[in-house]
């Protein structure tokens, strides 16, 4: 029933019936039990607003016009060619075009330079509309087999471009498989210029993903070719190609660098670019694109996070002021007594 | 004999069969409603009013003292449990406890998925934190399960002599046996229910304290039947060998049908004979009784519902929110499906999606595409179910409970030792959003100590005290009243009952006064009406009343006190030693010859005695409820009658219980004549009472009124002003009494509107609905129960309807208007009729306050759940006896008054707490806070969630709706359990808005928690808009942040990257969103949000610089390295959660402005006070001030060996109603006051 039932109940004390127990059951005293720990109590007043928004931008103000400036720096020549390099005879099948192999490939663009471009100069080819970020893409590779000599016939989740015959494709999956394959010979006053294509990839890649033991086998012997050929006696880590393309992008249109060339360009010099067309984006529809582009501190062109910083800088500015403005129009003592809901006429409220 | 009774049932059931089964099968509620009609008709001995008995089928036979014949029966053991889980049972039932909450059953499901090749994670990513919010609670479960089956083996253990063979053995409760022989000694408790076989006393009575069971604790008799009273000492007892039949076991406590059949004579047993466990046995040395319900058969237990687990109301809409999350979900993900099976095509051939491909994929299925897709995102996107929730949540709540509320100073009660308790830790957050209080009477908000306190005496007011209501009526208006309880003279006496000071009456003070002899028949009144026995020696100091209520009691001291010392009872006199008298300082011992007692009874409202004084006067002494003693003063000396008015009124209006005393001289002619009349009436077989109350009314006519007295019923300490803050805190508070108001010489209603008046203000339109009509009476005269329930129903019916009509019109002409309700149970019993009840409940929701009165432990439940059901507020009940636990399993949050005797109210509780007026800090402290960081808690991890995996949702968009995981398996686990984990535990323990002080300054605070402002569908749609803005700003600004990106080095970034960038900037702002969500941010905050960051990093740097062994993709492989060597990065992670936030800066900074809460604006008003240590400054001794001592002394007075004996003022008492109910002769009434006074004598003569 209670516990009273063990003894005789002894009046107030205690409630457990057991006799009046000398040490007292009062809680101890401390700041955390008795939920007075030193704390600090933000209030968001008028002053407070406007000084975060005032502080805010003026640090992203300077930030943005800096940003802005570094971006504004880069040069950047784009030149879409997948469908300028189709021969007219062909324009209406593009696709037959590019399946054909007895059709040459080659075909020539010129680019001028619209600004002096400081070496490195970058070469990029840009994809559109093609999903590396694909679930079913992303996820056909193994790291182990890329890596490690000895997991060579690993080719889980590698599916369908895990095996040929029987024998483990390395490296296997559709991202290796699809490797882009156009490339690019460019021109200036009829002298090669030497395409860099040593360090396009991470450092980290190369020499922790890719195996320097690890060689291409089996690799296109497919019924169908997805892309570039790899030379089988070269190691993996020494595949930049294929390293930097395994890095997945992140959004359907992405860049990746092809090479570097050292030297300067001047304005209105023209680059001729003679580039083998072979990777098939016209199935799908996907543009592909040579970039050549300089960098600066921040990077590539990219004028977005400087407008950006910008931006937020001058809307802060704007609501520092707008925020005065309310302050002054609809003024409220602070700790309004009349703002208290049960000093309001039950309407109205929040 | 059995088959008589049987069939005396069964008619009865017939004719008031319809009836009961309106009742809605509440036996006990119309058993209790029963008691009190017949109660009241008790006197009629002889009119059969029988009520129907809860009878089952079958009867239960007990064959006393021998265990083998009752062995075939199989009657369950007396041990008892109340544990939820036994260790079978554990697992199975605990895991189907946890995966009634939705979010873990989905969970369940998504680890189950996630095992699939369709799963776009691993399955360790969903099972892990699963299992772990799995493993807290199961813990938490455990442990509190623990506690309470500790509880129930120290009551089963308790020992409790059984009689084996010849000898008694003390033999652990939970060993009792049906038919086994008992012994229980002075102040034991019953084990079981037993039958009363014999007792020490003579005439085999025994006295039993009920208070376990309906918190009564004026004494009961109980009557072994007299074939059994020889079985006193085991010798005999061990030949008893007795058959008992009897009913089946119920829940009814008031009733009980059965025969005992013994030397082959069947003789009809009654509840007379049962002693009912759990309560205890007073005055007696020892009872011997035979078992016969045992463990969870007895009554009591059958009576207690089962412990149900409680919920509190802000986790059910928890469950509608999650609910709404998943319809988001299933939208995202149809969104998602549908767009997937669009997307799939051959033409994307990098995807080798020719040939054989597997269902997921191929795209010439779409339709397959499509749902398997669909599951792919759903377990994608179940980051959208906050996992982690509930176990923070648990965790916030059980340190909330284990570390605040129990070690709360300010809810210790220093007087008795005890802190407060918190028994579950599944409701704190209700106790901020409580709108009605369901409190106990008795014990609750009173302490149960009656003391003289004032009085008027001939026209004058004497008394000096202030009551409580008085201070909290003062402190109300401003003033300021001197606690003048140190300062008072020092001679003041203090004891038990009386607290009084008067320096004009003190000490023969009184002989001095304009009225002497005023006085003097005043202090006689005291000390000669009443039927109280005096006990122990016969000394002022040791001397002892025994009276039924405290009230009659109080006076008889008071009457000592005042020099008229009252310490003998004989059957024809008492003995009175009259000090200062006829000169100061001189004793002489008075007899005043008793010729008459007129008793009391709740229709009389008053008590008298005829009495003669030594020099032959015979006067009539008078003293009953005001307004019946006024209609029979005699004519004139208006004066007097009116300032005595005016002071009963203030008297009441100071929450004190008055009564008026009046005289009458006598001759002896007109003494004469009327005697005669009284000895036939008494003598009268047929309707004997109703003849003595036609023959009182002869003689009580033609009164002179004396004076009048005032009895505080002392409230706790606090009180009102603890009513007084809830009050202003928008909570309605309702007393539920179950005293009978009969035990009280008062107006029906005084009590209650006392209580009433410090509930609300003065100006309180009361509607009173009272089953003490004429209309009524006379029906309940003519006898017919039929009649009676529906003359009853018709008038409720009609009051409610009027009632309702009134209040209406009230609201709108005078909004500012009190209304107050008050009902008697027995009307509340068909008020609550499924036909009435919408019109009560109309009715009580509008009333301010409500009082119910005589009501039962289970309508006390019932008009709880009126409300928590009906009214769909969220109730609270406190109480602190046995007869409140329905009523606290009933309601939301059920508080049981801890530190007294009695713990089942505790046992049953929620929360406990020492004193009715810590209820201020539980609610407008503890409950408030818990209500907001909860509040806080649930929404913000609506948000992060929300946000976290919106990002997820539009990179879904941008790759072809495959259902690629934008982030790493383990940044998506972590997420929850790390990365955002502690700050959000860190609020939840720790956000203040305004201090505890401060709470309690502006109770209408509280008000936000009723009208949930910060769980509204409203808040939650904010924080969506937020989450939904901050994730495209997460999602877009990173991805067109590294658009194109390179580094200066001119490389370029892959899915890892942008996403590792946009996960730390969800980190970094859902944890800074955080902080600006806080109202006080103390260094946890700081430590707790700075170390998530940090941790995440941390694990970054960790994580991406390992290769291990384990098949796992290397996706992050060097990711943050690579990043950190870009100056976007940086950038990036500066501008996007600058951006997320200024959303929620703006939203913030105009709600303030221009549509601030309430607590914001104290908080600004105090913006500038210093951070309140005064909370420091408690009371830090344990030294008492004199006052407190003085109540702690008094609470300590053993009550149990106040030997009230419950008759003086029982008279329709337990026995009589039993004996009408049986309907068997026993003679009512048998023991008067003549009659014990003359036993006693016998008694000491003896001795």
């Amino acid at each position: 029933m209670d516990s009273h039932a063990a003894g005789s109940s002894s009046g107030g004390s205690g409630d457990g019936g057991a006799p009046p127990r000398r040490n007292s059951r009062k809680p101890k005293y401390s700041k955390f039990t008795q939920q007075e720990l030193p704390a600090c109590k933000p209030i968001l007043t008028p002053k407070w607003v406007v000084l975060v928004f005032l502080i805010v931008g003026v640090i992203f103000v300077p930030i943005g016009i800096v940003s802005l400036r570094a971006s504004q720096q880069v040069v950047e020549i784009v030149d879409r060619y997948d469908d300028a390099c189709v021969p007219a005879a062909n324009e209406n099948d593009k696709l037959a075009y590019i399946k054909n192999q007895t059709i040459p490939k080659t075909c020539n663009r010129t680019l001028t330079v619209t600004k002096d471009m400081k070496q490195p100069i970058f070469v990029y080819y840009q994809l559109d509309n093609f999903y590396q970020n694909h679930r079913r893409y992303v996820k056909s590779r193994n790291d182990g087999q890329l890596r490690d000599k000895s997991k060579a016939s690993d080719t889980s989740n590698c599916d369908p471009e895990a095996t040929v015959d029987g024998k483990p494709i390395i490296p296997c999956g559709l991202i290796a498989w699809s490797l882009f394959n156009d490339t690019y010979n460019l021109i200036l006053n009829n002298k090669n210029l030497t395409v860099d294509k040593k360090d396009i990839s991470w450092k980290s890649d190369r020499e922790h993903k890719f195996g320097s033991h690890v060689f291409p086998s089996n690799f296109q012997k497919g019924r169908l070719q997805g892309g570039k050929i790899l030379n089988s006696s070269i190691p993996l880590s020494e595949h930049e190609d294929l390293i930097v393309w395994m890095r997945t992008a992140a959004l359907p249109t992405f860049r990746k660098l092809y090479g570097r060339i050292y030297v300067d360009l001047k304005v209105n010099d023209t680059i001729t670019v003679q580039l083998e067309n072979n990777y098939n984006t016209y199935s799908f529809g996907g543009k592909k694109k040579l970039v050549l582009s300089t960098t600066t501190w921040l990077g590539g062109k990219n004028d977005f996070l400087g407008l950006a910083y910008l931006t937020v800088g001058g809307l802060c500015f704007f609501l520092a002021f707008a925020f005065t403005l309310l302050y002054l129009i609809k003024p409220r003592k602070l700790g309004d007594n009349n703002y208290l809901s049960w000093n309001r006429p039950p309407v109205g409220r929040r | 004999m059995s088959a008589r009774i049987k069939e005396m049932v069964r008619v009865a059931t017939a004719r008031l069969g319809g009836e009961q089964a309106g009742a809605g099968g509440a036996s006990s509620s119309s058993g209790f409603g029963r008691r009190e009609s017949t109660a009241r008709l008790g006197g009629a001995g002889t009119s059969f009013r029988r009520q129907p008995q809860p009878m089952a089928p079958t009867v239960r036979t007990v064959y006393c003292n021998d265990r083998d014949a009752n062995a075939p029966v199989g009657y369950k053991g007396n041990s008892v449990s109340t544990t939820k889980y036994s260790i079978l049972t554990f697992l199975p039932k605990g895991l189907f406890e946890q995966f009634r909450r939705v979010a873990n059953l989905y969970f369940l499901m998504i680890s189950i998925l996630s095992t699939t090749p369709i799963s776009p994670v691993h399955p360790v990513t969903n099972v892990v934190p699963l299992s772990l919010v799995l493993l807290v609670s199961l813990i938490k479960e455990a442990f509190e399960d623990w506690k309470r089956f500790q509880n129930d083996m120290s009551i089963n253990n308790a020992h409790v002599d059984i009689l084996q063979g010849q000898h008694w053995e003390s033999t652990p409760w939970k060993r009792l046996q049906v038919g086994d022989i008992v012994r229980i000694k002075q102040d034991g408790y019953f084990p079981a229910d037993l039958l009363f076989l014999s007792s020490t006393n003579p005439d085999g009575v025994c006295y039993i304290e009920t208070a376990n069971l309906d918190g009564e604790t004026n004494l009961k008799i109980r009557k072994a039947l007299e074939k059994t009273w020889d079985f006193v000492n085991p010798e005999k007892a061990s030949g008893f060998k007795g058959e008992v039949q009897c009913e089946q076991p119920n829940n009814s406590l008031y009733t009980f049908t059965g025969n005992l059949i013994v030397d082959k004579q069947t003789i009809p047993l009654s509840p007379n004979q049962l002693l009912l466990r759990g309560c205890s046995l007073r005055n007696t040395v020892y009872i011997i009784g035979a078992v016969i319900f045992t463990g969870h058969e007895t009554k009591v237990m059958m009576n207690s519902m089962n412990v149900p687990s409680k919920r509190s109301t802000l986790e059910k809409k928890l469950d509608k929110l999650i609910l709404a999350l998943f319809a988001t979900l299933f939208s995202m993900c149809v969104i998602g499906a549908i767009g997937s099976g669009v997307f799939i095509n051959e033409k994307y051939f990098y995807l080798g999606l020719r040939g054989h491909v597997e269902d997921q994929f191929n795209p010439k299925n779409r339709f397959v595409v499509t749902i398997l897709t669909m599951f792919t995102l759903i377990t994608l996107y179940s980051t959208i179910i906050p996992i982690s929730l509930y176990v923070s949540i648990e965790m916030i709540k059980f340190i909330q409970c284990t570390q605040f509320i129990n070690n709360d100073l300010h809810m210790y009660h220093a007087e008795s030792d005890t802190p407060a308790l918190a028994r579950t830790s599944n409701l704190n957050e209700e106790l901020g959003q409580v709108e009605y209080i369901f409190s106990d009477k008795t014990g609750t908000l009173t302490r149960n100590l009656m003391e003289f306190f004032k009085c008027s005496i001939g026209g004058e007011m004497y008394g000096t005290g202030i009551t409580e209501i008085e201070k909290g009526g003062a402190e109300r208006a401003g003033i300021k009243i001197d606690d003048d309880e140190g300062k008072r003279s020092a001679s003041a006496v203090h004891e038990k009952g009386f607290n009084f000071d008067d320096a004009r009456l003190m000490r023969g003070a009184w002989r001095n006064e304009s009225n002497p002899e005023a006085c003097k028949e005043f202090f006689r009144c005291l000390a000669i009406c009443h039927t109280v026995l005096p006990e122990g020696e016969e000394t002022l100091e040791k001397i002892s009343y025994q009276a039924a209520s405290p009230d009659e009691a109080a006076l008889v001291a008071a009457a000592k006190n005042f020099g008229f010392f009252f310490y003998r009872r004989t059957p024809t006199t008492v003995m009175v030693r009259e000090s200062h008298v006829e000169r100061m300082g001189s004793i002489q011992d008075v007899p005043y010859e008793i010729l008459n007692v007129l008793e009391f009874n709740s229709t009389r409202k008053r008590q008298s005695v005829v009495c003669r004084f030594p020099n032959g006067r015979l006067v009539l002494y008078c003293k009953g409820a005001d307004n019946v003693v006024y209609e029979r003063l005699a004519d004139g000396n208006h004066d007097m009658k009116k300032t005595s008015r005016e002071h009963l009124e203030q008297f009441g209006s100071a929450g004190l219980r008055t009564l008026c005393l009046a005289y009458r001289d006598l001759n002896r002619e007109q003494y004469e004549s009327w005697n005669e009349k009284f000895v036939q009436a008494k003598s009268s077989l047929r309707d004997r009472d109703k003849k003595l109350d036609e023959v009182a009314e002869l003689i009580e006519k033609d009164l002179i009124l004396i004076g009048c007295t005032a009895i505080e019923d002392k409230l706790q300490e606090g009180v009102p002003a603890c009513i007084e803050t809830l009050s202003a805190a928008g909570i309605k508070i309702w007393v539920l009494t179950g005293d009978k108001m009969e035990t009280a010489i008062n107006i029906a209603y005084g009590e209650a509107s006392i209580y009433l008046d410090f509930l609300v203000n003065n100006d309180t339109k009361q509607f009173i609905i009272s089953s003490e009509t004429d209309a009524i009476r006379e029906t309940e005269d003519r006898g017919d129960p039929v009649e009676i329930a529906r003359v009853i129903k018709d008038s409720v019916k009609q009051s409610l309807k009027v009632f309702h009509e009134e209040a209406r019109h009230s609201l709108i002409s005078t909004p500012e208007r009190n209304l107050a309700l008050i009902i008697d149970g027995r009307c509340l019993m068909y008020a609550l009729d499924p036909t009435l009840r919408v019109d009560l409940l109309g009715l009580s929701l509008i009333c301010h306050s409500v009082v119910c009165c005589r009501v039962s432990p289970l309508q006390k439940a019932q008009v709880t759940s009126l409300v928590k059901k009906g009214a769909r507020k969220i109730t609270l009940s406190i109480g602190d006896g046995a007869n409140d636990v329905s009523m606290i399993q009933a309601a939301h949050v059920g508080i049981g008054i801890s530190g007294q005797e009695g713990m089942q109210a505790v046992m049953a509780s929620d929360f406990a707490i020492a004193q009715f007026r810590f209820l201020t800090d539980l609610l407008l402290v503890h409950g408030r806070w818990s209500y907001l960081r909860l509040c806080k808690v649930i929404t913000y991890f609506f948000y992060k969630n929300l946000t976290f995996t919106l990002t997820q949702f539009w990179f879904t968009f941008q790759t072809g709706f495959s259902g690629q995981r934008f982030y790493d398996d383990w940044f998506q686990s972590l997420y929850n359990v790390i990365f955002t984990a502690l700050p959000v535990i860190i609020v939840g323990l720790f956000d203040k808005d305004v201090s505890a002080s401060l709470s309690k300054r502006y109770p209408q605070l509280y008000k936000e928690g009723i009208r949930n402002s910060f769980f509204k569908w409203r808040v939650i749609a904010v924080w969506g808009f937020f989450a939904f803005y901050q994730s495209i700003v997460f999602f877009y600004f990173t991805a067109a942040a590294s658009r194109h990106g390179h580094s200066s080095s001119g490389k370029i970034l892959g899915l890892w990257d942008v996403s590792t960038m946009a996960f730390s900037c969800v980190v970094v702002t859902v944890n800074l969103r955080l902080l600006m969500a806080c109202n006080s941010i103390t260094r946890w905050h700081y430590i707790s949000v700075a170390g998530s960051i940090v941790a995440w990093f941390v694990f970054i740097f960790i994580y991406s610089a390992i290769m291990t062994s384990f098949d796992r993709q290397e996706n992050v492989y060097f990711v943050i390295y690579v990043l950190m060597s870009t100056f976007f990065f940086y950038l990036t992670i500066l501008l996007v959660p600058i951006i997320a936030l200024f959303g929620d800066l703006l939203y913030l900074s105009i709600q303030r402005w221009l549509f601030p809460y309430d607590y914001q604006i104290i908080q600004e008003q105090h913006r500038d006070e210093p951070h309140e240590y005064s909370r420091v400054q408690l009371p830090e001794t344990s030294h008492l001030s004199p006052e407190e001592a003085r109540s702690y002394m008094i609470s300590m007075l053993p009550r149990e060996s106040s030997k009230h004996t419950g008759f003086a003022f029982d008279s329709p008492g337990y026995e009589s109603f039993f004996a009408s109910q049986q309907g068997v002769g026993v003679p009512h009434k048998a023991w008067d006051v003549a009659r014990r006074a003359s036993m006693k004598q016998q008694k000491a003569g003896k001795s």
